[in-house]
């Protein structure tokens, strides 16, 4: 998902584990899990399973897919997902890391587990330079998400944004990935800019995998950049690390104040981002011009958000865009366009009235 | 008298004697929904996206059936009713969601059933929910102990008597409830033995799903339905099949699927909506096992485009292969 396979290769890596890392998301990894899915299923449901049959070909015998209890399906997926790849004849294991319950102490055990018994001390120096890298590659991020509304020549922050994720990926020691953080940063802050851009500013969230995934959701906020709106989005997997691997078990969380947004419209979770989505839109109506509201096809807990965001007393526009594989490129254009058009109308009435 | 709205959708099958008698005994009275017709489900499903599921629809079609018959509804958010299940998003948040949708229903009674938070939090909610009523704290355990005993008859009427949960509610309440003829067993002798697996309000809400029940009868067959197994029987099969459940509702399709495929039914029929997230992965599971056992299953998805005619033709073809294995099997014994 995203770029999450990084932090992970640097930790199997230094563990000497054996891993095979199937290809970045592509069009046979979704005919695949596409193929072998039960139909009424979501799609990270089908790209994992896609992804997990490739590993498989690749010869992996364990496999790890996230799961976990009380989430929405997803904590259900991982047995399903073994059984299809049973029934395809791939002997394999797949592990479950659990990322509802015992969090951080289950996700060492099973990286213990996996590492044939490595020292402590060595899995936790290999956990660190994972998450280390992870938090470099989202600071790039959103340092990209600024840039790309704004460059002169679009697409430049693109580049630079793939060079450094090698770059990440290659770096191996702690120095090295300060120098890599730092020096694409300063680039990407020199990156000409049109001087007299004022970007719509789009709030962006919904379901955890499709948006972070560019491939489910056709690389949407490139595509937003392209159209001059800068990108907001709370989610980043380090952030989701950080809160939920160790300060929440200190009693800090990041969603409370969300959850307390939400209160009014939505009293209880209702299982996966059902409720932080729309927290969200409650929270940030007057400081955003519109949202963008992300969730796989038939997913439970974003149909709940969605007729429950269309009613708040805050009201912004908000455009769901439904993720499958059947959503196509210039189908998505086509709304976005007319979603900024909007958006854009709308900034403009507000400045004449204010006038 | 306070007027309590209770929609005849959802969990209403499950739970319905429960919950008419919690209210009289808290003094009281309990409106129900008619049964669903066409303008209910048109009605609901113009209220919320188009992707909600089809019961969901039907639901939001009840409450706004109820809308100036009663001053509250009744609608409980249930997120467990056993260790360590969990149950769909749209039941978690059904009180929210209708409140956003129909903003002229009356108040809505809510109340968070979660057993995974013990029991003083299951007591705190029931004790908050029958606060609306009374301020005597013995009243409303009264009413609880009460309700929790009328459930129990409820179920044994529907194992042990065979009832259906419409029937079984009918002689609860002594109210007519079914149409006459449509649930009664035929006398002739059975073709086959058809079980049919799937949520209660699916196949008991005759007009989502066809009158698939009456059709079958009306063919020469016996019809097996998930109330008629008892607890124990879809647990141990469940256990069985999945290890431990995860969800809360889904018993009567692994549990009573897998139970009736190893007590021989001929031909299994589930019945399920679309975009239905838990049942898409339990059917699939119940499916495949049929597969394995080469049983005939067919997976009935409804929505509210499926016709009359398109389950007509599915449901004969089905019948047709399953007698012809029958006469086949018969003629390899011969």
């Amino acid at each position: 998902m995203g770029n999450t396979y990084i932090p992970f290769k640097a930790l199997f890596k230094r563990l000497n584990v054996d891993f095979v890392l199937p290809p970045v998301n592509n069009q046979r990894t979704l005919s695949l899990g596409v193929r072998y899915s039960p139909v009424g299923l979501c799609i990270p449901f089908k790209l994992t399973l896609g992804n997990l049959i490739e590993a498989a070909e690749m010869g992996a015998d364990t496999l790890l897919m996230a799961g976990g209890y009380g989430i929405c399906r997803l904590g259900n997926y991982a047995q399903t997902q073994e059984q299809i790849l049973h029934d395809l004849g791939y002997k394999v294991e797949v592990v479950q890391v659990n990322v509802s319950e015992q969090k951080l102490s289950g996700l060492l055990k099973m990286i213990k587990r996996l590492s044939n018994n490595a020292s402590w001390a060595r899995i936790i120096s290999a956990f660190r330079i994972g998450l280390t890298k992870l938090n470099a590659l989202d600071r790039i991020e959103r340092a990209v998400q600024k840039i790309r509304a704004v460059e002169l020549v679009k697409g430049t922050a693109n580049k630079l944004y793939a060079k450094a994720v090698k770059a990440i990926d290659e770096a191996d020691d702690y120095s090295t990935l300060k120098k890599v953080q730092r020096d694409y940063i300063n680039q990407l802050n020199q990156v000409p800019k049109n001087p007299q851009a004022q970007p719509l500013i789009v709030g962006i969230t919904g379901e955890f995998y499709v948006l972070l995934e560019p491939f489910s959701n056709l690389d949407v906020e490139s595509e937003l950049g392209k159209l001059g709106v800068e990108v907001r989005r709370r989610l980043f997997v380090s952030e989701w690390t950080k809160f939920s691997l160790f300060l929440n078990s200190l009693g800090i969380s990041e969603t409370a104040r969300i959850h307390k947004a939400a209160l009014p419209y939505l009293k209880r979770d209702v299982g996966g981002d059902g409720w932080e989505s729309v927290g969200e839109k409650v929270l940030h109506a007057k400081e955003y011009d519109g949202f963008i509201h992300l969730a796989p096809f038939t997913c439970m807990p974003e149909i709940v958000a969605q007729n429950i965001m269309s009613s708040t007393k805050e009201n912004i526009p908000v455009l769901t865009i439904l993720c499958d594989e059947q959503v196509t490129k210039t189908g998505m254009l086509t709304r976005l366009e007319a979603f900024v058009d909007l958006l854009e109308r709308k900034r403009r009435a507000g400045n004449n009235n204010r006038h | 008298m306070i007027r309590i709205g209770i929609p005849r959708a959802l969990l209403y099958y499950q739970y319905y004697p429960m919950w008419q008698v919690f209210f009289e005994e808290l003094g009281a009275e309990v409106v129900v929904s008619p049964p669903t017709t066409q303008a209910i489900l048109s009605e609901g499903s113009s209220r919320v996206v188009a992707e909600t599921c089809l019961p969901a629809k039907v639901f939001l079609g009840h409450v706004l059936s109820l809308v100036d018959k009663c001053d509250y509804i009744f609608i409980p958010a249930i997120r467990s009713v056993k260790s360590r299940a969990y149950n769909c998003s749209k039941l978690l948040g059904l009180p929210d969601m209708t409140r956003a949708v129909i903003p002229e229903s009356p108040p809505i009674l809510d109340i968070d059933i979660d057993v995974n938070k013990g029991k003083h939090v299951l007591y705190r909610a029931i004790y908050k929910l029958g606060r609306r009523f009374t301020w005597n704290p013995f009243k409303v355990r009264r009413a609880s102990i009460a309700a929790g005993q009328a459930h129990l008859d409820y179920r044994r009427l529907m194992c042990s008597h065979g009832l259906t949960p419409p029937q079984a509610i009918e002689r609860i309440s002594g109210r007519p409830e079914v149409k006459p003829g449509t649930h009664s067993d035929c006398p002739m002798p059975t073709r086959a033995t058809i079980a049919i697996i799937g949520h209660p309000y699916l196949i008991y809400d005759e007009h989502i799903n066809y009158r698939l029940i009456y059709r079958l009868k009306q063919a020469q067959n016996r019809v097996l339905t998930p109330e008629m197994l008892t607890a124990e029987e879809v647990e141990s099969a469940t256990a069985k099949l999945l290890g431990r459940a995860y969800w809360t509702y889904e018993e009567e399709v692994v549990g009573a699927g897998e139970h009736y495929l190893e007590n021989g039914a001929d031909g299994v029929i589930g019945i399920m909506t679309f975009g239905c997230g838990p049942d898409s992965l339990m059917m699939d599971i119940v499916q495949r096992r049929a597969r394995t056992m080469s049983t005939p299953f067919m997976g009935l998805t409804l929505d509210e485009h499926t016709a009359e005619a398109g389950i007509v033709t599915r449901l004969e073809a089905f019948l047709d292969m399953i007698y012809r294995k029958k006469k086949r099997r018969v003629a390899v014994c011969v």
